[in-house]
């Protein structure tokens, strides 16, 4: 016999666990619905019926009692899916003899067949429902009840199969699942803590639990998922991407002590939980002949190192952004190249210089230098512009421009500037080669950088 | 110095250029430059409206285009590559030329060719250089294209490429153009260019690549680019433009810029001044007819018109004799003859004479129907001379406009017949379509704008809903509140951002379609007068301008209109023919049959041509119409021009005699007699003008004119003066002269030609005598014409059944594809043909028909077998609506001697079992008898059997299955409120029929219901309107409560509460009016 479980319970309840307590044997069939093989159970719970009857007292119980909180149907029948039927038209505890299949699933409505039970495509589902509301089949007895070879010859073995799951006729056995593995672990911490060094022994284990799982299933991870509840009942979350798949729980350990050194939580921390999201490790094999590069863990212990010294945003490889905005580009977190991708770029540079073009090399000043420059006749005439490391004054004798561009104007920051191209000779008479721009909404100068 | 800018796209460059001709030409004014030129990407679509806008304010119109050319690997040693070559054209040979190479490159490929597919040759370009000045283009021009190549040769090849433009266009005829964006790699380019030019000394030429009249209009540009490359804006990165500097600027502007070169802004003057092809010189001349030996077209247009005239001035029947109308007719052939036009009319003529011998139903429509000549011809049916029509409207000598002959012809393959004999007779290239640009506006504009911005697709949905569909629109309805209403915030930028393109996306081009009926034809190559572009439809070519372009520049045109009501007489009278054995004469109908009268009289006029719309049937019981020309009057009546100026109820109270007649002045009466004093007609507006202002014809027609569609304030201003001075001079001063000139002012706007509403109330007249006479022939007529009209099969076969119509279901053993008669003894009905079985295709409807004919079928299994087109669906929808049952019947099993009750679930069960094989191992094993375990379909199943496969039904109307339950609800029939008083309180239900909320209406909804009696009209309120608008608008069945209005026989209710009901699952939809 079969026992079916379904009721809308709270997305934060399962109602699989919750079966788990009747029987070790258990379909989800889909969420909110649960079929439990019940023969083996009689000493536990006595006969299906008292079982039902548990089953629904039980869900009605509060959580911390291993309840539902949540009033849930359960059907009693000889095969799973006349119990799914029952238990998801019905409310309460029914109980379906067999051989009365009918009987009881007659009357439900033709729409509540449910095809996916027997494996039937949807599409070939729909248009066999359509053909029955054609022919006027209204009911599960409607249907059950036209000849088996009509059906046969009319709708193949679709429609004999989906007639024998309306007459409650389908035998078949549970779908068992395996509990799935858990790469995720967490803690309860007795006292809060507040500083990094003991948080480091509590990530310690955890890491190290977690990596024992990820290598008993042969596998790593590309991304650690740290969650801690805070003192001041607040939530303190942290993603760390990995470059690479990986599962040293060493490397693991430095990589978040870093970054929680870099991003520390606002307050003391009462419980740590650390997931991730299991991936195929990277297999790579290295050339006999091929230079030696850094061990991509430690690369990666470095980097997070030095992005802690100079900040996140500061560290990578830069990247232009497809625009005419002047000098946009993103940083790209820093991976190594590998030996094919370096001699793609080695023979398109080759070409590059082949063509001969004549460039100037440009150093830009970052931060652009705030400048004051006079102007005769709409052009820069003269330049002063001072910063910390470095100042740029003088007459400008030659110049080229303007160079304009605007755009983003669908944006809040849209931009506008008018570049030149300026010679500025100092009271030296040394002579530069400069770019300065103009920004148009605020006319505010500014010195880009010089030409080697 | 002065400076010309000629390298400009307008947004006829479709997707290229975001200002249209006209904001071009008002730039250019502004900036006072003497001339412009306009190069749109490979055509010419927007010269037209360049040219006349030019024209208009004084300026120079230079024309020229761009063309994509495409080199080969061997030419030039770079690898295969495309480039746009800017030429201006300089003569009239190059026009033709550049016509003609446009036309080439549009030809041979698809209407919806991808981009880089539609290029010409080098030789080609070549072949159609004379004529034409080549500038050597901006950054996708052919040197430009070559100098971006990276290649250390480019220099080397650059100079190759210009020395073959030199080859190819002459030396005089080369410009190296320079532009300055304010783009460094430009301007790298520019030192190339100019060392170029002076190595090959050609002279230099600035220009600005213009792709916009004003800066702001950038975005919309950028917009455009993102639509053509199918990208976001935020995606787009470098694909759009890197500045805002592609506006016409002034010639200070473009001195400034290139002060260092000022030799390149005065070439622009001087290549200006070397241009001398305007569109006043296209050269187009009307196609010669080829007339018998001995005969000029002269001779023979008058021997035609006289032979005609003949025949139909016999003076019988009430008709004028050929006496009478001879003064006329050679007034109006003088006329003709002087403007040289005889071969128009021949043409037309010819068209209509192929049509008739064809048996193709035609009638000239419009102000052809004004002259006599046109009568005598054949080619419009309605007598000027007897009806006492203006010829001036047709046609004056001081307007200078070609006339317009409209043809009606009957919709579908007979016109296609008409159209493609045109294009036989003066070949591919000597006649084709006039286009219709289609413009940016509501709902194209706001998705187009929206995906531009990156608005996901349940904002887009919001956004393109807010676009208005009823022609009413509420002048509280600002966009502000459309917006909020939406949810959407007019405050946040992006939606503000998205607002303000969308209004300046505005009309806009977006690409060219193809009009309904205007054909162009010239003499010999029309190619060389404007390109040619193959249609989306086979078969068809059509030119790069639309029908007012056309007429603009002096193109001729014929309209062969389709009109559905030609092809349901057309159809009715073949069927008429067929299955009564008698033949109707269009042209001989009884002229006062006393039937028609009376069903125009009580407004019982579904399915008749022009009368049948709810505000027809409104008018009707007041209008009372006696004769033709109350029909003539009827049909104008209810226009936006007598409604807008007022004349409506002024018109009907004095002809129920509560209104004195009254003209404003005495020399008014003669000619408003006919309409009891008040102006309905355009040709009243002309004869008001010419007898009270002493205007002349042609004069009176540039008056009606310039109050028109087209209205410029300024020709308004000095045309009133003229009128004024006129009515002064007559004597007609004070508040008389105002009321004509308030009468002309306001009606010239609207106004319907009397000539028109003649024409229409000939087919009008023509629909209602075969609806009252033969309504069984008319009735299928209008079946196998659907969709037209104003309402829905259902309705049509509903009102057919009230006037006593017996209608047969579709019936596979004897329904054809159209709608048929069948004989009942001696009394016609009509079976309803198997193009009403939804989802059945026409291929397997005739391939069911066809096989009938062999012979019968003998059951499901052979229809299956002999009719191998048939899909399973398809048998599905055909045993769903009961076409199945008879061939069951025929084929059945028999009881006691009768044939054993068939119905359509038995028919499905055989259908489901004959389309699946069941293989030769089991067919011994399977049931063979036709019986079925399946229950008969309800009453209820059957109609929404019939709604689902059919969308009518045969039986009883559906509203009145459920007469109890509304006998409950107190809701009365659409008879029985007839019979009540006015401002009696009375409830009505029934099925929304047509919704409809007229601009005229100042905000009013008006809706048809229907019940099993007929039709009751509502009237909604505004206010009601808002606060049921959710119901009247979705909901299929409706109770409405309100008061009845019964004026003169008009009976409405006037809606205070709307409540929707639920009574049938499926119905036929309702006939919306936005």
């Amino acid at each position: 016999m079969f026992a079916c479980i379904h009721g809308q319970i709270s997305a934060d309840l399962s109602l699989r666990e919750f079966a788990y307590n009747f029987s070790p044997t258990i379909e989800e069939t889909r969420p909110g619905t649960v079929v439990i093989d019940v023969d083996g159970c009689e000493l536990l719970f006595g006969s299906a019926y008292q079982l039902a009857n548990e089953v629904t007292l039980r869900a009605a119980r509060p959580r911390v009692q291993g309840g539902l909180e949540s009033t849930v149907s359960v059907a009693i029948a000889a095969n799973p899916d006349a119990a799914i039927h029952a238990a998801t038209r019905l409310k309460g505890v029914t109980f379906v003899s067999p051989g009365e299949e009918l009987t009881c699933l007659g009357e439900f409505p033709i729409d509540h067949l449910d095809p996916s039970l027997v494996n039937v495509e949807k599409e070939i589902a729909d248009e066999t429902l359509e053909t029955l509301k054609l022919w006027g089949v209204r009911t599960f007895a409607d249907f059950a009840l036209l000849p088996v070879a009509g059906v046969s010859e009319r709708l193949g073995q679709v429609g004999v199969k989906l007639q024998q799951l309306a007459a409650g006729k389908i035998e078949r056995h549970l779908k068992i699942e395996q509990p799935a593995p858990v790469f995720s672990n967490s803690i309860q911490l007795d006292h809060p803590i507040a500083e990094l060094e003991p948080l480091s022994f509590i990530f310690n284990p955890l890491l190290n639990q977690l990596c024992a799982a990820l290598n008993a299933y042969a596998l790593a991870t590309n991304e650690l998922c740290v969650e801690m509840q805070l003192e001041d009942r607040t939530v303190y979350q942290r993603r760390l991407t990995l470059p690479y798949p990986m599962r040293d729980h060493k490397v693991f350990l430095k990589l978040l002590l870093l970054d929680t050194e870099m991003h520390p939580p606002q307050a003391a921390v009462r419980s740590v939980s650390i997931a991730c999201e299991p991936v195929k490790p990277r297999v790579l094999q290295n050339g006999l002949f091929v230079p030696l590069a850094p061990a991509p863990d430690k690369l990666e212990l470095t980097l997070a190192r030095l992005a802690k010294l100079v900040g996140e945003q500061n560290i990578g490889s830069p990247t232009l952004l497809d625009t005419h905005r002047p000098d946009a580009f993103n940083m790209k977190h820093f991976t190594l190249t590998t030996d094919s991708d370096s001699r793609k770029r080695k023979k398109k540079s080759n070409r590059q210089s082949a063509i001969g073009r004549q460039c100037l090399g440009f150093r830009m000043f970052r931060p652009p230098l705030r400048a004051l420059v006079q102007v005769e006749q709409g052009r820069p005439a003269q330049i002063s512009a001072w910063g910390r490391q470095r100042s740029v004054y003088g007459k400008v004798v030659k110049l080229s421009g303007p160079w304009r561009t605007t755009g983003d104007w669908w944006r809040d920051n849209s931009w506008a500037r008018d570049e030149w191209d300026v010679m500025v000779e100092q009271r030296s008479k040394q002579q530069s080669l400069y770019r300065i721009y103009r920004e148009l909404d605020t006319e505010a100068w500014f010195v880009e950088g010089n030409y080697d | 110095m002065s400076y010309v800018e000629l390298h400009a796209r307008s947004a006829f460059s479709f997707l290229e250029g975001a200002s249209v001709p006209e904001e071009l030409i008002a730039a250019a004014l502004q900036l006072q430059m003497p001339a412009m030129a306009l190069l749109d990407r490979d055509g010419v679509y927007g010269a037209p409206r360049f040219h006349l806008s030019a024209k208009k304010n004084d300026l120079k119109a230079h024309l020229g285009a761009e063309i994509t050319v495409q080199f080969h690997n061997s030419q030039f040693a770079i690898p295969q590559f495309q480039c746009a070559i800017p030429v201006l054209v300089k003569n009239r040979q190059g026009y033709q030329n550049l016509c003609r190479l446009i036309t080439l490159m549009k030809m041979r490929v698809p209407k919806h060719a991808k981009p880089g597919e539609c290029v010409v040759s080098a030789e080609e370009l070549a072949a159609h250089a004379a004529g034409l000045i080549c500038l050597t283009g901006s950054f996708d021009g052919p040197v430009a294209t070559v100098l971006n190549q990276r290649d250390p040769d480019n220099e080397k090849k650059a100079q190759k490429i210009l020395e073959w433009l030199i080859e190819l266009f002459g030396k005089k005829n080369v410009y190296a153009e320079l532009q300055r964006h304010f783009d460094r790699e430009e301007e790298a380019r520019n030192h190339l260019v100019i060392e170029l030019a002076r190595r090959n000394h050609l002279p230099l030429l600035a220009t600005n690549g213009v792709c916009y009249a004003m800066s702001v209009r950038r975005e919309v540009a950028d917009v455009f680019t993102c639509i053509r490359n199918h990208v976001r804006l935020e995606t787009a990165g470098r694909l759009l433009a890197q500045n805002s500097e592609r506006y016409l600027k002034s010639a200070a502007t473009m001195q400034k810029l290139f002060a260092d070169l000022p030799e390149a802004i005065a070439n622009t003057v001087e290549l200006s001044s070397r241009l001398k092809f305007t569109l006043e010189d296209l050269g187009y001349e009307f196609p010669k007819y080829p007339v018998p030996h001995g005969e000029t077209m002269t001779s023979y247009l008058r021997k035609l018109t006289e032979e005609g005239a003949r025949s139909r001035y016999t003076g019988k029947r009430g008709m004028p004799t050929y006496e009478r109308a001879r003064p006329q007719i050679e007034r109006e052939l003088k006329l003709i003859e002087k403007l040289k036009l005889e071969g128009y009319f021949l043409i037309v003529w010819d068209i209509v004479r192929f049509c008739r011998e064809a048996g193709i139903l035609v009638q000239g429509r419009g102000s052809a129907a004004n002259s006599a000549v046109c009568y005598s011809l054949g080619i419009t049916a309605v007598d000027p001379i007897g009806m006492d029509l203006l010829f001036e409207r047709f046609l004056s000598e001081e307007r200078g406009e070609w006339p317009d002959i409209d043809l009606d012809l009957p919709s579908g393959d007979q016109r296609e017949k008409a159209i493609q004999y045109v294009y036989s007779r003066y070949g591919k290239l000597g006649a084709a379509m006039t286009a219709n640009v289609i413009t940016y506006r509501g709902r194209s504009a706001a998705r187009e704008v929206g995906k531009a911005l990156d608005f996901d697709e349940e904002t887009l949905s919001r956004l393109a809903s807010l676009v208005h569909t009823w022609e009413w629109k509420d002048p509280n309805d600002s966009s502000e509140r459309q917006f909020r209403d939406a949810g959407l915030d007019l405050h946040q930028p992006r939606i503000r951002k998205f607002f303000q393109l969308y209004q300046l996306v505005q009309d806009l081009p977006r690409h060219l379609g193809q009009h309904s009926g205007g054909m162009v034809i010239c003499q010999g190559q029309l190619d060389s007068i404007v390109p040619l572009e193959p249609a989306a439809m086979p078969g068809r070519v059509v030119v790069q301008w639309d029908k007012e372009d056309c007429a603009d520049l002096g193109l001729i045109k014929v309209d062969l209109l389709g009109l559905g009501m030609m092809a349901v007489l057309e159809d009715s009278i073949k069927l008429i023919r067929d299955s009564y054995g008698e033949e109707v004469d269009l042209a001989h109908l009884p002229p006062n049959d006393q039937g028609v009268y009376e069903a125009l009289q009580k407004a019982d006029t579904i399915g008749m041509f022009q009368v049948e719309s709810r505000a027809q049937m409104s008018c009707l019981p007041r209008l009372r119409p006696a004769c033709f020309y109350d029909i003539v009057v009827q049909v104008a009546i209810i226009r936006p021009g007598p409604i807008v100026g007022n004349m409506v109820h002024p018109y009907l109270k004095r002809r129920q005699g509560r209104e004195p007649v009254i003209y404003a002045h005495k020399a008014l009466e003669p000619i408003l007699k006919r309409t009891l004093g008040v102006p309905l007609f355009q040709e009243q507006l002309l004869r008001m003008a010419m007898d009270c202002a002493g205007f002349t014809g042609g004069e009176a027609e540039e008056l009606r004119r310039a109050f028109g569609f087209k209205r410029s304030e300024a020709r308004m201003k000095a045309i009133e003066v003229k009128l004024r001075q006129g009515l002064t001079r007559k004597g007609i001063t004070g508040k008389t002269q105002e009321e004509i000139v308030l009468a002309i002012s306001s009606f010239a706007l609207y106004g319907f030609p009397e000539s028109h509403a003649a024409s229409f109330a000939l087919l009008a007249y023509a629909s209602a005598y075969l609806k009252c006479n033969y309504l069984t022939a008319f009735t299928a007529a209008m079946l196998n014409n659907q969709p037209m009209g104003f309402y829905q099969p259902f309705t049509l076969i509903k009102d057919a059944q009230r006037h006593g119509l017996r209608v047969l279901p579709i019936d596979i053993t004897c329904s054809d594809w159209l709608c048929t008669i069948e004989k009942e003894g001696e009394v016609p009905v009509l079976r309803l043909g198997l193009r009403y079985v939804k989802g059945l295709s026409q291929q397997s409807g005739q391939a069911i028909v066809r096989a009938r004919a062999v012979r019968d079928f003998a059951g499901i299994d052979d229809l299956r077998n002999r009719v191998p087109e048939l899909r399973k669906d398809e048998m599905r929808k055909l045993a769903a609506v009961g076409a199945l049952n008879f061939i069951q019947a025929a084929a059945g099993p028999t009881i006691k001697g009768r044939k054993a009750k068939t119905h359509r679930r038995d028919a499905l069960w055989q259908v489901e079992r004959v389309t699946r094989a069941a293989g030769e191992l089991y067919e011994e094993l399977l049931e063979q008898d036709g019986n079925s375990p399946l229950q008969q379909m309800s009453l209820t199943e059957r109609i929404d059997a019939d709604f689902r496969g059919t969308g009518l039904t045969i039986g009883k109307h559906p509203v009145a299955y459920h007469r109890p339950e509304l006998n409950k609800l107190k809701a009365l029939r659409a008879i029985d409120i007839h019979k009540l008083r006015n401002g009696t309180f009375v409830r009505v239900a029934g099925w929304v029929i047509a919704r409809q909320r007229p601009g005229t209406a100042k905000g009013f909804m008006f809706m048809t219901l229907e019940d099993e009696t007929g039709v009751s009209n509502i009237i909604v309120t505004p206010d009601l309107f808002n606060q049921y608008r959710l119901e009247l608008v979705g909901h299929s069945f409706l109770l409405i409560e309100g008061a009845l209005q019964n004026q003169d026989n008009v009976i409405s209710v006037k809606a205070s509460h709307v409540q929707p009901l639920s009574l049938v699952t499926a119905t036929a939809p309702s006939h919306d009016f936005h």
